[in-house]
């Protein structure tokens, strides 16, 4: 079946074929691209690179200095396999000299440029990465050795017997010698440490004692009292002294004297324990709105026994103000009813014990005024 | 130099040693409003014929604490002692087990018609006796007052305050439908007990008030056909008018603190004002000349000042002068119309009648006016009078419709305690006298 069509389509395919073969309307020049150095290595050398560069599993962290130890013997002679041996880094930031040819590669480094121009190499971002040279580093510093790596001079031989008799000088004191005088302390190397000299050495010069101040008189001994004078009880400090002439002291020890005994102590109520006990309280505080007595503010004070009970019942009306006689008579008997009374239907009030010294009195302020008919 | 520091170290450790070792120091502001509870164990019967007696005495008192709202009693049952000698020691802890706070213990003693009744009075958690024991004699007859005194015995003791037990209340006792009311003049106990009528039904009676010794009665009377001011003896019954100012009307009448005067209304011509006139010699004295309506005029207790109502600017408001007349100055100042005030006679307070939105009110304020406070409200509530100590405040009630009926309340100051007043039939126009001597 030839049709036109089939013609048509032959024509064109091979009109095409051909002008892709030769290109017509092409440019054969290649195309611009970059470049980039690439070094190959034996696969001896990469495995030495990388095992000089990564540390085996276990082996210490590199970053942490390793106390070295103390070897008594003199180190060998330095040599250039050292690993220990640091060499100063390059300069990475030296530009490159035209002249000069690329920096040195590596060891057993072979560098084969392909489609590299070699009038400007390429400086690589990351330099490549060496063994034994940490170009972003700061240097560490060199471990000094404790020991001198060179041994002293032996000390000098003892003194040998002259076959040649010479008298003997007697030195005259007046005169100080002229001969001068060795130093035959033995000097440490220039770099070495100084810890292991320092242990058994002192400097010379420093103050090794002080001066102590003076201790203070003993104060004299007061006269023994008189066998017939009454003495006080043994409520003062006796280290108190109260000289009879001196009244600012006697004052003073008074003060001691009085108030020493009534110190309480342990740790005072808690704002939750004062509330707690406030509130027992005025839930039995019966206030009468209406009458007189809601006008009058008492104070009254109790004692409480370690049972937290009242004291023989015995409350006391301190003062009063904002009423008559009557009906203070009734606010205070409200008062005393309320303490009394949740005493009572309490057991006892509800106060720690270990802080007895503080609760044992107690003054309390019954205030109706934001209770009373307004 | 040195001593100085010393002295100075020295004081400087003794401040803080000196706070802690002082007593705790509290301060309560906040208590409750409860009942105090007592107990009161059946009076001893020193004799078979007071065993008739003692229980309904008894009783009385219970009730009377009771029925103030500041008392509750705790029932026989719940006693774990019992009181059988009126000397026997208190277990004040049995009593204390009961939550009792006072205890009242008595003994009644009956010869023929005359009656003895001692008491005492213990308060249980100082386990002290309250006050002295009390011995009161009467008649059988009036067991019911020995009671009243009993009870204002106790409760004075408690509170502070005089008692109202012992009192008596004159009102208007109503009958019969609105438009045809029939009204006469009763007095009864506080309770509502011994009522009797002091007057018939023949004319209208209004505003009854009692003189300050209960002797006497001051009240309007519509027997002339016009409102005249009547004195009445309680004693016999025997009633006078009042010798007032020339005028076509005399009302709201009220006694002096002494008795001896007598304040009161007096309309001439449309206009209302306050008078005074002497009882002994007839003299009057016009204490207000406002062309408005004056009237509803109530003393202080001192007698100097005089509490009223005037319309002067232009509705009903309280006011007060002096008690020979003068500049008034108004204390009322509140929503609505302010009427029938009444001085208390402790003189901190007024006790008025409110009209608002409909409604009324029985309120008190400040003699300055401040602090008014409405104690009640219903469709009619008017006509507000003091307990003696001033404690509680009776007035009447009327209940909506024509088939409405008046009655009396009271109510305590604090607006607590409200309750009706067992009044055999309707009442109205309250008057609460003094403590029967």
């Amino acid at each position: 079946m030839r049709t036109p069509g089939t013609y048509i389509s032959a024509t064109g395919h091979v009109a095409l074929i051909g002008w892709l073969f030769f290109g017509w309307g092409f440019n054969a020049d290649p195309l611009d691209f970059d470049a980039m150095d690439v070094s190959v290595i034996s696969g001896e050398a990469f495995e030495e690179l990388r095992a000089a560069r990564t540390p085996e599993p276990g082996e210490a962290d590199p970053t942490a200095p390793v106390q070295p130890e103390i070897d008594d013997t003199p180190p060998p002679p330095p040599s250039a396999e050292d690993p220990a041996e640091h060499t100063p880094p390059p300069d990475p930031v030296d530009p490159p000299d035209d002249e000069l040819p690329p920096p040195p590669p590596p060891e057993m480094l072979v560098t084969e440029a392909e489609d590299t121009p070699p009038e400007t190499p390429d400086v690589p971002e990351s330099l490549p990465s060496s063994p034994n040279v940490d170009v972003n580093a700061e240097p560490a510093p060199t471990q000094a050795p404790r020991v001198a790596t060179v041994p002293t001079a032996p000390p000098p031989p003892d003194a040998q017997i002259d076959d040649t008799v010479r008298e003997v000088v007697v030195p005259d004191e007046t005169t100080t010698a002229d001969v001068p005088i060795e130093d035959d302390t033995p000097t440490a190397p220039e770099v070495t440490a100084t810890e292991i000299a320092i242990e058994d050495e002192k400097p010379s010069g420093l103050v090794e004692t002080s001066l102590r101040p003076v201790s203070r008189p003993s104060r004299p001994t007061p006269p023994a009292p008189e066998p017939d004078t009454p003495t006080e009880t043994a409520e003062a400090p006796t280290e108190v002294e109260t000289p009879s002439d001196d009244a600012v002291e006697a004052a003073l020890a008074a003060a001691l004297a009085a108030e020493a005994p009534a110190v309480a102590v342990g740790p005072a109520l808690t704002s939750l324990e004062e509330s707690s006990f406030r509130l027992a309280i005025s839930a039995c505080w019966n206030v009468n709105t209406g009458s007189q007595a809601a006008n009058v503010v008492v104070e009254v004070g109790f004692s409480l026994d370690a049972n937290r009970r009242v004291v023989g019942n015995d409350v006391e009306l301190i003062s009063s103000s904002g009423g008559d006689e009557a009906a203070t008579r009734t606010a205070f008997d409200a008062a005393r009813r309320a303490i009394l009374r949740c005493s009572v239907e309490r057991g006892g009030y509800n106060l720690p014990s270990e802080k007895f010294e503080h609760w044992k009195d107690i003054v309390i302020t019954f205030d109706p005024s934001q209770m009373r008919l307004r | 130099m040195k001593k100085i520091l010393t002295l100075l170290v020295a004081l400087i450790l003794a401040g803080p040693v000196a706070a802690q070792n002082g007593p705790l120091r509290l301060t309560i502001t906040d208590g409750v409003i409860e009942p105090i509870t007592f107990a009161a164990p059946v009076f001893q019967a020193e004799n078979a014929e007071a065993a008739q007696v003692v229980n309904n005495l008894n009783r009385l008192v219970a009730q009377d604490l009771s029925g103030t709202g500041l008392f509750r009693e705790i029932p026989a049952n719940a006693y774990i002692s019992q009181i059988t000698s009126f000397s026997q020691p208190i277990a004040f802890a049995d009593w204390r087990a009961i939550n009792a706070q006072a205890l009242v213990t008595g003994a009644v003693a009956v010869n023929g018609n005359q009656m003895t009744v001692k008491f005492r009075l213990y308060d249980i958690y100082s386990g002290q006796e309250l006050g002295g024991g009390l011995q009161l004699a009467g008649t059988t007859a009036g067991w019911r007052r020995m009671g009243h005194k009993v009870a204002d015995a106790v409760y004075s003791r408690i509170t502070g305050e005089g008692g109202y037990f012992d009192s008596r209340v004159v009102y208007v006792a109503e009958s019969g439908p609105k438009d045809n009311r029939q009204m006469r003049l009763a007095v009864m106990d506080f309770d509502g007990e011994n009522t009797q009528y002091l007057t018939d039904s023949s004319a209208i009676v209004l505003a009854p008030r009692f003189s300050p010794t209960g002797d006497r009665i001051l009240y309007t009377s519509y027997e002339s056909g016009f409102p005249r001011i009547n004195l009445l003896n309680v004693a016999n019954v025997g009633r006078q008018q009042l010798q007032t100012a020339p005028g076509e009307m005399a009302f709201s009448p009220r006694f002096s603190r002494d008795g001896g005067s007598v304040i009161y209304s007096l309309s001439n011509g449309g206009n209302t004002d306050i008078f005074r006139s002497d009882l002994a010699s007839g003299q009057y004295t016009r204490l207000t000349s406002a062309p408005s309506i004056e009237t509803a005029p109530s003393l202080s207790p001192d007698g100097t000042q005089i509490v009223f109502e005037s319309d002067r600017s232009g509705t009903q408001q309280l006011y007060i002068m002096s008690a020979n007349g003068g500049e008034a100055r108004r204390i009322s100042f509140g929503e609505g119309r302010y009427s029938t005030p009444v001085w208390s006679p402790r003189g901190d307070l007024v006790a008025f009648t409110k009209q608002n939105a409909g409604r009324f009110h029985i309120g008190v304020m400040r003699t300055d006016g401040s602090e008014e406070r409405l104690l009640t409200a219903s469709f009619l509530d008017e006509g507000p009078t003091w307990s003696p100590n001033g404690r509680v405040i009776m007035f009447s009630r009327e209940t909506q419709g024509e088939s409405g009926t008046s009655s009396l309340y009271s109510i305590d100051i604090s607006g607590r305690n409200l309750k009706a007043v067992p009044v055999q039939g309707a009442a109205s126009d309250p008057s609460w006298g003094p403590l029967q001597p």
